[in-house]
């Protein structure tokens, strides 16, 4: 209890850090994906993004996330209206 | 018909060799014929551990290669009735030894023993592939800490596409530093790997002790570590109600919502 009280003044605990770069990490080991492919992709997506819709290709966001066994790879990206 | 289960972890230096000759003893003193398997060839340590080292004639080369009848090459722990070692070789290289070979090994002392307990390498290249080739299923130990985690989920994830089934083991864990937040606690771990568990061995000066003397702590029983070594033996041996409390709160809210996919 006093950790938790603690922690909301101080930050998170070196375990909740832990768990935080753990899910992180095994979220790209899972898939395989190094860094360097993960941006090759982001560059794709934009691209057929941007063959459709208005887009900042600068501002996609990627991420890969995990939950039990399950990863799942979220984009996400703002679009600009019609006329911009 | 015997069960042969690998023990491994991806990470070396977590336990794995300590484990495997604790529950070897432990199974042995339930009662059960235990035969433990050295597979980390080139690099063997279950024989040192189980102090049996200055016993060594054979070794599982010998035996895979026919030199010696499989028999011959066990070495009988003379402090218990059912215990045999088979040690590994120190001289050979680990691809001297093939899947098919341990595969057939095991199978043959599957048929005599009522366990055969395999004591795997570090690492995830062949000597990985050869100790779990005949196992029909794993027990992986990780300690809490993010490299020795991050190793057993690959791990988790070969033995998944080798269709092993795997339980886990989390070593050496410490309630006062789980309690102060300075160290992930058994449910952190079962949460992040998903998979079931075996038992939460605490971190215990005794292990060192016994290490030293070549004796398994379960044999002096009574430290802290060595019951709940004891424990898992009678889970796997299944005398014991499994484990409980393994997966968090909000993991089985967030089931029995139906947003994960993993069966509660």
């Amino acid at each position: 209890m006093w950790n938790n009280i603690k922690s909301l003044f101080t930050g998170k605990s070196s375990r909740d850090v832990a768990k935080g770069r753990l899910h992180l990490v095994l979220a790209h080991d899972r898939t395989g994906l190094e860094g360097g492919r993960l941006q090759e992709m982001r560059a794709e997506i934009a691209a057929v993004l941007a063959k459709y819709v208005t887009i900042d290709p600068e501002a996609i966001e990627i991420q890969i996330e995990t939950h039990s066994r399950e990863t799942q790879l979220l984009v996400s990206s703002s679009i600009a209206p019609r006329n911009a | 018909m015997g069960r042969a289960i690998v023990i491994t972890s991806g990470k070396g230096g977590v336990g794995k060799t300590t484990t495997t000759a604790n529950l070897g003893a432990a199974l042995a003193q339930l009662g059960h014929t235990v035969v433990l398997i050295d597979a980390d060839i080139g690099l063997r340590n279950l024989d040192v551990v189980m102090g049996l080292e200055n016993r060594i004639v054979y070794h599982v080369v010998d035996a895979i290669k026919g030199k010696c009848t499989v028999q011959k090459a066990l070495i009988k722990d003379r402090r218990m009735e059912n215990l045999w070692l088979l040690p590994a070789s120190q001289t050979d290289e680990k691809d001297s030894v093939t899947p098919e070979d341990m595969r057939s090994l095991v199978f043959e002392l599957k048929a005599s023993y009522d366990f055969v307990l395999i004591d795997c390498p570090a690492g995830i290249e062949q000597g990985f592939k050869n100790a779990i080739a005949g196992a029909d299923e794993a027990i992986v130990v990780a300690t809490p800490e993010v490299s020795s985690i991050r190793d057993a989920d690959r791990v988790v994830g070969l033995l998944a596409a080798a269709d092993v089934p795997a339980r886990l083991i989390v070593n050496r864990i410490s309630a006062s530093l789980v309690k102060r937040g300075d160290m992930l606690s058994q449910a952190d771990v079962i949460e992040i790997l998903a998979l079931d568990m075996l038992g939460a061995v605490p971190l215990d000066d005794q292990i060192i002790a016994t290490t030293n003397k070549g004796v398994p702590a379960v044999l002096e029983g009574k430290s802290a570590a060595a019951k709940e070594l004891i424990m898992i033996a009678k889970r796997l041996a299944g005398l014991e109600e499994p484990e409980r409390a393994s997966v968090g709160f909000f993991t089985r809210i967030g089931r029995a919502l139906g947003l994960s996919a993993t069966p509660a």
